[in-house]
């Protein structure tokens, strides 16, 4: 198979599943880029509601600068939307997804890769509608993320920008969808001889549960969106309820039932991967084999399972059946039996290891805290009872964001920091690597705890003058110095944006496997690998984390090739 | 204080806040265990130490894990389950307790964008209904008026978009969703004014959709009752369909 040649069908309009992964990783930073700006801008709203944001006096002209509660409303809902859709689904799944699976089973292209690039045009379609929606009459959705009718039906919001981001959200399921089908026959279809299941790497695991995730519910989100773009456009009521409408209407909760059965396993969705690659990187640098590899791979698909069957804890205030709202609490504590399970056996992998804490390795450990934490606080918001309560507050914004803001970004920029030199061939540089992670790390932490610590004081969520309550009153200090943590966090990524960079162009070259670990994409391919991936498709023999065994110790070394052989 | 619960100023919030706080300590405790395990875990095994090729798969190290898991989930998961089953279905969502009670003062709410209507039935007992009018309801806008000590049944739907009905000092929520009745109860057991907050994104003025909660001694309440329906009796207007939303009040709504 040889490479395509000219510009335009080697790097744009390219079928190769690396290449089609960079553009996936270029698109979705900025997007993230994006997303985190307008999560300062929320940020500086509850530090210094209404006063201007320096810099933005043309931008927000008509304000001159402070941002109004329509803005407001904009921006927290855009924030959410860009994060979740343009910004983590295609960096974790689109660039990830494609740059390993094809590499770590032993293949040398997607099962479809014109399928694939469809995918990432689609998906920049989509990113072009949410784009345009900024400049629609009366502005973009500020439904929220969860775009919940009647608000963000014709009535509750009118104006193209609603529909526009519909729209888009509705795009771009399309594109994931046609990755996850991509994604799934890959793996049951292509991996190479001797690559049984047991033998895959977690990080195939994670990505492949995701995408069968994928496949599954995001035609749910599809059919929603569907719905409520005939409410908005051609005047159907599916989803409208109230006086306005009369006994004509249809049902608000339905689109809640619609959004939150894809909504729920959306968090799985985005978490798998990184479990993924973090149970792969702690046995790779502690030169261990992954503790109880297979209760691992066994824990990950009974969440897998379990996520389809929980969503109903979103909506436990909305009036649920007793018995609906119970077993709903009940399949939602039982999840934690198996995320229980990974973080034993992850913290059980460090143990007796030779820990070496490389960059990938740190942001791997400071993934699983982060994760830690998010997924403790998760409980008070599974009992019918502590909900009551903390429903709609700051704690569930803080839970979330532990796991799906911080433990998805730690996890992305480990999985980055270990295939950057096997993506692009050269090396990032390791000391900044780690002053970055050091910043990130403890920053995302105090962003995060300070929005845990005013939830339990009861602040709600998408408040844009939060001062307005007096019990509120009291939690200014808490909240600016939040604010100003985030506002660090942001400048320190320049740290990582100037490693990217300058790495990508004058980093030192990376060898064919610098980690000495034994996965195909290090032993067999060289960096970057070449348009075909593997000269000979290698015959499997051992699992991934062959580390430190007597084998491997005969041989002089601690670790194992997946394959022997060139 | 950096953060602390809001005062509870009801007969029922300390099964919320109670439960609220030992979860806390159960969070803090295992998040602690995860924690030193970590950090010893990174202090003892670093690069110098040599790792042994324990694969964890042994039957022994497999009922080990389980069984700590195991555990954990039927201490902690298993408290939550009991503790939420039985204080929601025992006294916070069970409606029989304010239904059997004589003195039960009952509260019509209509949320809408971007402000909380009350309605009281008044000395006839009656809610005003587009079909049947009631002259004596007592209407109050953003504020919520009633007696210490006697159960307060709320009945709440919204007429536009979906709201959330929230009094921190209860430690009491609920949404509030066009199409649906939903229902609140509560004893207060403090005199004073407290907040009302709406919990769930409505527009643009979300965050202003704020009433207060004014609880008064019980025979202040009488009085502050028979003025305000002899005003509203005095004030009513026929015409003025509008004004009745009300419904006629059901123990077990839709
Ligand atoms: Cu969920
Ligand atoms: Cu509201």
């Amino acid at each position: 198979m040889s490479a395509p040649q000219g510009f335009l069908r080697r790097y744009v309009f390219s079928v190769d599943h690396k290449v089609i992964a960079k553009q996936f990783l270029f698109a979705g930073l900025v997007f993230l880029a994006l997303g985190g700006f307008l999560a300062m801008l929320i940020r500086w709203q509850w530090a210094y509601p209404g006063r201007p944001v320096p810099g933005l006096h043309t931008l927000l002209a008509a304000s001159d600068g402070a941002i109004t509660p329509p803005v407001y409303q904009s921006i927290f809902t855009l924030h959410g939307l860009t994060m979740i859709f343009w910004a983590i689904t295609p960096v974790l799944i689109g660039a990830f997804g494609n740059f390993l699976l094809p590499l770590q089973i032993g293949a040398r292209d997607m099962a479809f890769p014109r399928l694939n690039a469809w995918s990432f045009w689609t998906f920049l379609l989509s990113g072009v509608l949410l784009l345009a929606s900024f400049f629609a009459q009366l502005g973009t959705s500020g439904a929220g993320w969860t775009g919940y009718p009647p608000l963000s039906g014709p009535t509750g919001s009118p104006g193209v920008g609603q529909t526009l981001v519909v729209a888009a959200v509705f795009v771009t399921g399309v594109s994931t969808i046609m990755g996850g089908i991509n994604y799934v026959t890959t793996v049951i279809r292509l991996r190479a001889p001797g690559m049984t299941w047991f033998r895959l790497p977690v990080t195939v695991w994670g990505l492949f549960l995701t995408s069968v995730l994928n496949v599954l519910f995001v035609p749910v989100l599809g059919s929603a969106a569907l719905l409520l773009l005939l409410d908005r456009l051609f005047g159907t009521a599916f989803f409208a309820a109230g006086a306005a409408v009369g006994p004509r209407g249809g049902d608000p909760i339905l689109y809640q039932h619609l959004f939150w059965i894809f909504g729920h396993p959306e968090v799985y969705i985005l978490i798998l991967p990184v479990w993924g690659v973090v149970s792969d990187l702690l046995s790779f640098f502690g030169r261990k084999p992954a503790y109880w590899y297979r209760g691992t791979v066994y824990a990950l698909i009974a969440v897998t399972v379990l996520s389809a069957l929980v969503y109903g804890h979103h909506m436990y205030q909305v009036g649920l059946h007793p018995l609906l709202g119970k077993a709903f609490m009940f399949f939602t504590v039982l999840i934690s039996f198996p995320g229980m399970v990974l973080v034993m056996n992850w913290l059980s992998t460090l143990w007796r290891g030779s820990n070496r804490f490389t960059p990938p390795m740190l942001f791997a450990l400071g993934t699983v805290f982060v994760f830690g934490v998010g997924g403790v606080t998760g409980l008070s918001l599974a009992g019918l009872l502590t909900d009551i309560y903390l429903h709609d507050t700051l704690w569930v914004v803080g839970h979330f964001h532990l796991t799906m803001a911080a433990a998805v970004f730690l996890g992305s920029m480990a999985a980055l920091h270990f295939w950057f030199p096997k993506m692009f061939g050269r090396e990032l540089n390791s000391r900044l690597a780690t002053v970055h992670f050091g910043f990130t790390f403890v920053l995302l932490c105090l962003v995060f705890f300070g929005q845990l610590l005013a939830g339990w004081s009861g602040q709600q969520r998408r408040l844009a003058d939060p001062y307005q309550y007096d019990f509120i009153k009291p939690l200014l200090p808490l909240n600016k110095a939040t604010s100003h943590a985030a506002f660090l966090l942001a400048a320190s990524q320049l740290l990582f944006v100037w490693n990217f960079f300058h790495s990508l162009f004058r980093g030192k070259k990376a060898e064919a496997n610098p980690w000495n670990v034994g996965t195909l994409e290090w032993t067999h391919a060289p960096s970057p690998p070449p348009h075909h991936n593997f000269d000979t498709i290698p015959t499997v023999v051992r699992g991934p984390h062959e580390f430190s065994t007597d084998e491997a110790k005969a041989r002089g070394t601690d670790w194992l090739p997946q394959a022997e052989g060139p | 204080m950096l953060a602390a619960l809001p005062r509870d100023i009801s007969a029922d919030g300390h099964l919320i806040s109670d439960a609220l706080r030992r979860g806390l300590v159960e969070q803090a405790v295992l998040l602690g265990v995860l924690v030193v395990w970590l950090v010893l875990a990174l202090v003892r095994f670093r690069a110098s130490h040599a790792a042994r090729a324990d694969r964890g798969d042994s039957p022994r190290q497999v009922l080990t894990t389980l069984g700590v898991v195991a555990v954990i989930f039927l201490v902690v998961d298993g408290s939550l389950v009991t503790d939420a089953i039985s204080a929601t279905e025992g006294t916070l969502w069970n409606f029989a307790v304010p239904a059997a009670d004589p003195d039960t003062v009952r509260v019509e709410v209509n949320a809408h964008q971007w402000a909380w209507d009350f309605r009281l039935a008044g000395p006839d007992g009656a809610f005003s209904t587009r079909d049947a009018p009631s002259d004596d309801d007592v209407l109050a806008w953003n504020e919520l008026v009633v007696p210490v000590d006697t159960p307060v049944h709320l009945q709440l739907t919204s007429t536009d978009v979906v709201h959330g009905f929230y009094v921190p000092n209860l430690l009491l929520k609920t949404d509030v969703v066009p199409g649906t009745v939903r229902q609140l109860w509560f004893r207060a057991t403090q005199l004073g004014t407290f907040e009302i907050g709406c919990a769930q994104h409505c527009g643009v003025n979300h965050y202003k959709m704020r009433g207060e909660l004014k609880v008064l001694p019980k025979a202040e309440y009488q009085a502050w009752l028979r003025e305000a329906s002899k005003v509203a009796r005095l004030g009513a207007d026929r015409e003025d369909v509008g004004a009745r939303w009300g419904w006629a009040w059901k123990e077990r709504p839709r």
